[in-house]
């Protein structure tokens, strides 16, 4: 089974230039999605799209920035759920900038999708939360008598 | 019995958490339990009731492995981010060499 997205694409352009727009919120806001990201390690920041209930997200990507090395690697966290406080997509992006004698290599990485680990997670999370639900039910129930 | 149900009790969490390394026997699994083999094979039985597992006769074993399904989501998040990183890259391209345009020529 996949586990990683790997992408790798070259553009006819500096480093410093590609890292300016990977780096700049109002650019990354172009290109990618509108964002508050700052250039700055253990930085929290989100994405806003739009919401694609089927897929059993609300809109928002949750990050952090964990690693920075300016004009060369940029890493962050990449996290996402149905609503706020429940994660289903925790994800890591990495993106790396390689200089070459005609521009750039970029080589994008989005990994950690987990399979059956994330998969029982939730089933274990949904279950904890039935409980929860039926035995709040039955205390509800048991003060109507 | 629902799946809810199914993954409610502790030995079946166990059973389930075995099969995410590997498929493994019907005896394989009652060997990490000290509960004897018919009750092991009572909560195979719930599992695959709940489909949560799968069973496959295979020479003189069954198997049990988890069922797929599970995947489906992780499979669709895959085949969608593919698709929207090869896009946004585009995008990308497009401004750089927008705000670029000297650097162009080479395209």
């Amino acid at each position: 089974m996949q586990r990683d997205i790997v992408i790798k694409w070259h553009f006819a352009h500096p480093p410093e230039k590609v890292w300016e727009c990977l780096t700049t919120s109002d650019l990354v806001s172009q290109w990618l999605m509108k964002n508050d990201f700052k250039p700055i390690v253990g930085h929290k920041f989100n994405f806003y799209t739009k919401p694609m209930p089927k897929m059993g997200f609300d809109g928002i990507v949750y990050c952090q920035v964990l690693e920075i090395i300016p004009n060369q690697k940029l890493v962050y966290t990449w996290k996402g759920g149905p609503e706020p406080g429940i994660t289903r997509l925790d994800t890591l992006l990495t993106w790396t900038l390689i200089p070459e004698a005609d521009g750039t290599r970029l080589i994008l990485e989005h990994s950690g999708f987990m399979g059956w680990k994330n998969y029982l997670t939730s089933i274990f999370m949904e279950s904890g939360w039935k409980k929860k639900i039926i035995r709040r039910f039955g205390q509800v129930l048991s003060e109507i008598k | 019995m629902d799946p809810f149900q199914a993954i409610a009790d502790p030995s079946r969490r166990e059973i389930l958490m075995l099969l995410t390394k590997d498929k493994l026997s019907i005896n394989a699994l009652a060997g990490n339990f000290d509960m004897s083999r018919p009750a092991v094979s009572k909560h195979i039985k719930v599992l695959y009731e709940a489909g949560l597992i799968l069973i496959k006769d295979q020479g003189r074993e069954r198997y049990c492995e988890l069922k797929p399904d599970g995947f489906d989501a992780i499979k669709n998040w895959l085949i969608f981010f593919d698709k929207f990183w090869k896009e946004k890259l585009q995008n990308l391209e497009n401004l750089l060499n927008q705000r670029n345009p000297k650097n162009n020529e080479s395209n």
